[in-house]
């Protein structure tokens, strides 16, 4: 068991140095520079220049950190079978769901690193602004970090999706169109199922009513990790909520590892 | 590889050829104030997924931009209000903590809309949101007095202003001015706290200008009393009072009006307070 | 204990338009530990099925496959097995050294063991100037001894080699022969496949030929050379210098020399005159 557990560290290193190789973690701080910007464009606000200065801080993660479950989630495991890396890799003592686990582990080990990093030049940021333009209402540290990090935690379920699309898929489409789309449906997903149980939803059909009401249960509900409102304007956050978010978190990553790491076994290698 | 080369330089040497007409063209390319389409809030909250904020702040920022632009103009082209506020009432729907979108929207929808109803109405709807912020039942209390003269729902707007901000002048500022006698002095001691505490250029100037026609208009009241205390009679026009020296210099309306007496004795003037109002009278 | 077995080894694989293609026909073989065994067929024959199969890459249609009397399906079963895939691939950005690391952690060896014996194996494979950089730089050929390094590095029993030769120079066959000879006398197994035949020649003690799904024959290497001898040329010199060459049949070869001997000739040089392991191998195919 321990030594299990050694190979599967030893495939999250693996994965983290060949992000960090291929310069990945150089991209983003490029893309960071935009936080550079997010004073002069927050000056622009009228009645709230820290309010906007953290909702674009924000949203600049969300993007960054959206484009690496992606692409990094989506292309982790198909770049090595497409490589033919999966061949000398699953040639090693190494049991195929140890080594999913491990890119798993190791991009989302990544997300989490960046989160980190980012989340730190988000605080500068906003600190900045705030003692240029005073702010009335008073940012609640706590909340920013409690929203950076459940952001993080969704992505980090967004790359579970991928990893599940890429044990399926024999080319990157599948992963990275379908984990793009399945984001854009789990943003929504809450509003169609209270707009079809809302009294103007009684006027469709039974059964797109009931498509809908399956497919809430199915695809990953990400408007939960959205706390945005709550770091931006420094409302109370839902204790309770955030918890049963937690617990969301962790049994629906844990079911959609389940099903990649058997469906993952049972993949031929050709 | 040399022919790689020559084939280099051609083109380094058409594209600087091509730039300095091109760049000439982009800075004289009229700035295309247009607001465009919002679609439905429901569909909007679809596409905008977990950045329903940064969409609704960028809704407020496009507003801005486009007042802003007009306003160096001096309002040659009237702004769009209507789009103005569909965009801004689609921004609280996104965000309805969003405090550039209320304190904008509510600017333009009483002075220059005058849709003082729809104003309070948003300002209603930001309460149950913001319940912290004093400014929105400040703003609606002066609507609701300025505006709609309706001092008991004002007298209430400014008791929670009162009670949120813990300031007590808010009381005091009701009792003084909440009165027909004393709109002009409030309208002067909003515009002048409004204009005092932006920094938005564009917003700052349209204030000012206000506060300054404002300040025309109580100097006309004055002249207007004490002509009145001194000959017993009203005065019919405001040329009757510089006549009698009480109104030196003339007064004049920054929105390009000029002022009148109502029959009433209530001081008016052609451009009702805004620019452009004047141009369309007289067309 | 066998260190390879495979019984009623069975493939399909499904390829386009749902159509079956059969790439292993039933299977059946059993490899001995300490045995050096060639795996010999034309391209397509199913030799790398056969080892992706025991490897547990792919899964059976029907019939198992074990290494070391472990179920090839599971991961433990390749613990003791050193493996070369076809035309192998390793992690690009790593240097060849960074994965010899790896590999050697897979197989939970310490730290001090591991860096003995990667520099052994370095040196040997000659990768030992460019172990630092990085593989994306390397040659083919360096490619594939970096994919020999790995498979020997721990010293496993066994060794599964997928065209071990492919890819190399003559220095680097030349290499990987004395490498598979010097694990053939240290007691390892070891399976490969290739379709060269002189490779199986000079190495192997078994050789099975495959065609088509199907194996044709498994026999010792000894056995076919043997079987393939046909006679002997003989060298004579005359009495008189002057040279003879005479072929001989296989039973005649005795009374060939006793002639000589009367005759007064001595007998310079006797050259087995024998199909080779080509002859065998494409009259084997052929027959099918």
């Amino acid at each position: 068991m321990k030594g299990g557990q050694r190979s599967m560290k030893t495939i999250m290193q693996i994965t983290l140095k060949g992000v960090f190789r291929d310069r990945v973690f150089h991209g983003i701080m490029v893309t960071a520079c935009a936080f550079l910007l997010i004073p002069v464009i927050a000056s622009l606000s009228m009645r709230q220049v820290t309010e906007l200065s953290i909702t674009l801080s924000l949203s600049l993660i969300s993007f960054i950190l959206l484009l690496l479950a992606v692409f990094l989630g989506g292309t982790s495991l198909w770049k090595d079978i497409e490589r033919r890396y999966t061949f000398s890799v699953l040639g090693l003592p190494l049991s195929r769901q140890r080594y999913l686990l491990g890119r798993f582990g190791g991009t989302a080990l990544f997300v989490l690193l960046v989160t980190v990093v980012l989340g730190v030049a988000a605080f500068v940021v906003v600190l900045y602004a705030s003692i240029i333009y005073p702010s009335e209402r008073p940012i609640v540290w706590l909340n920013m970090a409690a929203c950076i990090l459940f952001d993080a935690l969704k992505y980090i379920l967004l790359i579970a999706v991928a990893t599940l699309f890429s044990t399926v898929s024999t080319s990157f489409f599948l992963p990275v169109f379908g984990t793009i789309a399945t984001f854009l449906a789990g943003g929504v997903t809450q509003q169609v199922y209270e707009f079809v149980n809302s009294p103007a939803g009684d006027k469709l059909s039974p059964v797109i009513r009931q498509v809908a009401s399956g497919l809430y249960y199915i695809i990953p509900n990400f408007g939960a990790f959205d706390l945005k409102i709550y770091a931006i304007y420094g409302l109370a956050l839902p204790v309770n909520g955030l918890l049963l978010t937690i617990a969301y978190f962790v049994v629906y990553t844990g079911l959609l590892l389940s099903a990649a790491a058997a469906l993952f076994a049972r993949r031929e290698m050709r | 590889m040399l022919r790689t080369a020559s084939y280099g330089m051609a083109c380094l040497v058409l594209y600087l050829i091509m730039i300095a007409p091109f760049t000439t063209y982009l800075k004289n390319k009229p700035f295309i104030e247009k607001l465009g389409y919002v679609p439905a809030v429901n569909v909007l909250k679809s596409v905008a997924v977990d950045q329903k904020e940064l969409v609704s702040a960028s809704f407020v920022l496009k507003v801005l931009m486009y007042f802003g632009g007009l306003a160096e103009k001096q309002f040659v082209v009237p702004p769009d209000y209507q789009s103005m506020s569909r965009l801004l009432h689609g921004a609280v729907k996104l965000d309805p903590y969003n405090m550039d979108a209320y304190y904008f929207a509510q600017s333009f929808l009483t002075w220059d809309v005058h849709q003082y109803k729809l104003a309070n109405e948003l300002l209603d709807y930001g309460m149950k949101y913001r319940n912290w912020d004093w400014y929105l039942p400040f703003y609606a209390g002066f609507n609701c007095s300025y505006f709609l003269h309706d001092y008991k729902k004002a007298a209430d707007y400014y008791t929670k202003a009162g009670e949120l901000s813990g300031n007590p002048l808010f009381k005091s500022l009701a009792g003084r001015y909440l009165q027909e006698s004393g709109q002009t002095d409030l309208a002067i001691a909003y515009l002048f706290t409004m204009a005092q505490g932006e920094r938005n250029p564009a917003l700052k100037k349209t204030y000012q200008t206000r506060l300054t026609a404002f300040k025309e208009v109580k100097r006309i009241e004055l002249a207007r009393a004490s002509f009145l205390k001194s000959g017993g009679i009203m005065p019919v026009t405001i040329e009757r009072l510089i006549g009698a020296g009480l109104l030196t210099p003339s007064p004049v309306d920054p929105y390009g009006g000029s002022f009148y007496l109502q029959a009433d004795g209530k001081v008016a003037t052609t451009s009702k307070f805004a620019f452009g109002a004047a141009k369309k009278d007289s067309e | 204990m066998n260190a390879i077995e495979i019984t009623g080894m069975y493939k399909q694989f499904t390829g386009k338009r749902m159509t079956k293609v059969d790439a292993l026909k039933g299977l059946d073989l059993t490899i001995a530990a300490g045995e050096v065994f060639g795996f010999l067929g034309p391209n397509g024959a199913g030799k790398s099925t056969t080892i992706k199969l025991v490897m547990g890459l792919l899964r059976p249609t029907s019939g198992r496959a074990q290494i070391m009397g472990m179920d090839s399906c599971q991961a433990e079963s390749r613990r003791h097995v050193g493996y070369l895939p076809e035309n192998p691939a390793f992690y690009d950005y790593l240097s060849a050294e960074e994965y010899i690391a790896f590999v050697g952690s897979q197989f939970r060896m310490d730290k001090v063991l591991l860096t003995q014996r990667s520099e052994e194996v370095f040196k040997r494979l000659d990768l030992w100037e460019a172990r630092k950089r990085p593989i994306r730089g390397y040659s083919k050929g360096m490619v594939q001894r970096v994919g020999l390094a790995q498979a020997l590095v721990h010293d496993p029993d066994v060794y599964i080699l997928d065209e071990p030769m492919s890819g190399l120079d003559p220095i680097g066959r030349s290499l990987v022969k004395d490498i598979i000879l010097d694990l053939r006398i240290r007691g390892k197994c070891v399976f490969f496949s290739t379709h060269i035949t002189d490779d199986v020649e000079k190495v192997c003690d078994r050789v099975g030929v495959i065609n088509k799904g199907q194996l044709l024959v498994v026999e010792s290497v000894e056995t076919i050379l043997q079987r393939g001898l046909e006679g002997y040329t003989v060298f004579l010199t005359n009495p008189d210098g002057k040279k003879e060459e005479l072929f001989v049949k296989k039973a005649e070869l005795q009374k060939c020399i006793e002639q000589s001997v009367i005759l007064h000739q001595s007998v310079e040089k006797i050259e087995p005159c024998r199909k080779n392991m080509e002859t065998f191998f494409l009259e084997i195919v052929a027959q099918q």
